[in-house]
């Protein structure tokens, strides 16, 4: 109750909120104002040409304009244009379209664009097909089918993949930082030598389970309000319109229980050693040294669960999600993207929390000696030897 | 009744304990006395359950000693530890949840040691901002305030300025009327022999000797004569004596080591009968001199 009251746990709240609410809000005025740049084009070439390239323009850029210019503008033309991006000059050499950009900023023109948009034109001059037949023969019908797939659709298929990357970052940052935060306190315990106290006050197995459990309360209320926050912004429309329903569209219950599942499974494990390796250092500023063996696995893991995304039913990324510490990240991508076997579910699970009992053990062992350990850092083979008595 | 059966115990290839035994009667205070590295803290948290021995046995009225017996007890260790950030009130509460006293409980209780330690002012204070001896009046209330049945504290006055020792000796003495049995360790040996009834003197992991001070000095093999004036009729006698040495002659005053058993009266007719004597006076030895013996010469 003293950590949730505090204000170092109320202001991450907040913070973490606020940075929710400008990683969704953000790109849209971002996008907007890059757009109306961007996005705003002036059509040059002769005037039947430049109208029929125009129409074919309009599906994916804003016309300002048409003008009879071809040779290169100047800044000042585009910026009486409503600030056009670029100006796009089409003309025709035999039954040739060629079309050449003059383009403010040229990351922001994208040429496959044009090239899509201008493609039934430059058909039709060679062809002599109008260019609205030859558009309406291009728009090929796909049908997308999955075997086994868990998604309707191709489009359900890349929500789930945009969500299940969202997670997964939640995932890996909320177990992390978490995790830390019980490692901070231990060396704050075990350095200011009231260890000894708490440890002759209360069993350390229980005092440990105590604060693990306690933060692991602390982060899912952190995790909640992110979520909770992203949710609500994200319905009011903007850049991330879709994510709402990219939500209700990807996200299963099973997914839900999952990400709950793993972010707890992940974060017993983590948090117990990097309880038991705090309770080991002198100082404070011996904390890096211990807590980075432990951070690159879960570095590890988050990579290997970005390649689970795209590839989960790879050998890799099966065989990882049984591993403890792995599997949470890599086990949680697969079930986000693709259709698990469910024995495999169940088996991941199992192992992974027979690693938090074992951890558990384990660590709890290394706090309670660990914490009465000063003066020099122990050797591995004096820990194991206090740890055998 | 805490009894300290043979205990032992090791670290790798140190031995911190090799045999250590000794009895508390409930209510009674107990010194437990012995140079830096002689086992008093590794007995100590064997005592309170923070470490398991490694042979022998630790009980508690006859029960082996577990978690809910920990609970009734107190701990003050020898190195202090205060959350520096949480308040002196709520640093006490804690101690005394953890101890197992319910909300009104630990309000009362905490109010008590407040008002008795002096704390008033600083109650609402981080610890880290209070000074040393206010820091350490903080640790006491937080290893009394569950009101324990038994009180450890290893060397509770070091550090301590005289007024604050003298504080300390108070909360002490008003432990032992409430009848907590105390254990405590120090190397100030004239507060041991006013606070203690018992004794228990440890080196290299062994027990050099335990009992009263009566029993201590009981099975002390020497006494100091001290005579007046330091005439050299009366050091001829002295000198004459069986197995005597001459400790040196101090504001006029003879001070000389006899065996034990020596026969005094007779020593005190011949002193009488070669010089007029003005003071005879056999000196029981101090709780420091029975310790210097049971531990032997430095190394």
């Amino acid at each position: 109750m003293r950590r949730l009251r505090s204000r170092a746990f109320k202001v991450g709240l907040v913070l973490g909120m606020v940075g929710v609410a400008l990683a969704i809000k953000a790109p849209q005025f971002v996008s907007s104002a890059l757009n109306q740049a961007s996005n705003t084009i002036v059509v040059g070439g002769s005037p039947s040409l430049a109208s029929r390239a125009a129409k074919l323009l309009a599906k994916d850029f804003e016309i300002e304009g048409l003008t009879d210019r071809t040779a290169p503008p100047t800044l000042a033309f585009l910026d009486a244009h409503r600030k056009a991006g670029a100006l796009v000059v089409v003309t025709q050499e035999r039954h040739q379209l060629v079309v050449t950009v003059y383009a403010r900023d040229l990351s922001f023109v994208s040429a496959s664009e044009l090239r899509r948009d201008l493609m039934p034109l430059g058909f039709a001059l060679a062809t002599s097909t109008p260019e609205t037949t030859v558009a309406r023969y291009m728009n090929l019908p796909i049908a997308l089918h999955g075997i086994n797939s868990k998604f309707e659709n191709s489009a359900a298929a890349d929500a789930a993949h945009g969500i299940a990357y969202t997670l997964l970052i939640f995932l890996y940052v909320s177990i992390l930082l978490n995790s830390q935060l019980i490692m901070t306190s231990v060396a704050e315990e075990k350095t200011s030598r009231i260890a000894e106290l708490l440890i002759a006050s209360v069993n350390p197995s229980a005092l440990l389970a105590g604060k693990i459990g306690a933060a692991a309360v602390l982060a899912v209320i952190q995790l909640a309000s992110w979520l909770a926050v992203g949710y609500v912004l994200s319905l009011g429309g903007g850049v991330a319109k879709g994510f709402a329903a990219m939500l209700v569209q990807a996200i299963t219950p099973l997914d839900l229980a999952a990400f709950i599942a793993y972010f707890l499974l992940g974060y017993l494990q983590l948090s117990t050693l990097f309880a038991a390796a705090a309770s080991l250092i002198n100082r404070t500023e011996d904390l890096g040294s211990v807590s980075g063996p432990l951070v690159m696995p879960v570095v590890l893991a988050f990579f290997l669960a970005l390649y689970a995304l795209g590839f989960p039913s790879s050998t890799l990324a099966t065989v990882t999600s049984f591993i403890p510490i792995v599997a949470p990240f890599t086990m949680f991508a697969r079930i986000a993207v693709s259709v698990v076997p469910a024995w495999q579910i169940v088996i991941s699970l199992l192992i992974n929390i027979a690693a938090v009992w074992a951890f558990a053990i384990l660590g709890g062992k290394i706090y309670r000696v660990g914490m009465l350990l000063y003066g020099r850092p122990p050797k591995l083979r004096q820990i194991l030897a206090t740890l055998r008595g | 009744m805490l009894r300290v059966d043979h205990v032992r115990k090791s670290f790798g290839t140190i031995n911190a304990v090799r045999d250590v035994s000794f009895s508390i009667e409930s209510g009674t205070t107990f010194g437990l006395l012995g140079p830096n590295g002689a086992g008093k803290t590794t007995t100590m948290r064997m005592i309170l359950g923070i470490l398991t021995p490694d042979a022998g046995n630790v009980s508690w009225d006859g029960v082996t000693i577990d978690a809910s017996l920990r609970r009734r007890f107190g701990y003050l260790p020898e190195e202090r530890g205060l959350y520096g950030k949480m308040k002196v009130r709520e640093q006490i509460a804690y101690f005394g949840r953890l101890h197992g006293l319910r909300k009104p409980e630990v309000s009362k209780r905490t109010d008590y040691w407040i008002e008795h330690l002096q704390l008033g002012e600083y109650s609402n204070r981080p610890a880290a901002e209070l000074s040393k001896g206010n820091q350490q009046k903080v640790q006491v209330a937080c290893a009394a305030v569950h009101e324990p049945a038994l009180l450890v504290l290893d060397e509770p006055f070091s550090g301590l300025d005289p007024v604050n020792a003298e504080m300390l000796l108070g909360v002490l003495r008003a432990q032992q009327a409430r009848g907590t049995t105390l254990v405590l360790s120090s190397h100030q040996m004239w507060q041991l022999e006013e606070l203690c009834t018992e004794f228990c003197i440890i080196d290299d992991g062994q027990n050099r000797a335990s009992g009263t001070l009566a029993q201590l000095r009981a099975a002390f093999p020497t006494r100091v004569l001290r005579v007046e004036p330091a005439s050299d009729a009366a050091r001829s006698v002295l000198d004459g004596l069986p197995n005597a040495r001459r400790l040196g002659s101090e504001d006029g005053a003879l001070d000389y080591e006899v065996a034990l058993g020596t026969a005094l009266p007779d020593i005190l007719r011949r002193l009488v009968s070669a010089e007029a004597i003005t003071r005879f006076e056999a000196i029981e030895p101090s709780l420091q001199d029975i310790y210097l013996r049971a531990i032997g010469p430095a190394t």
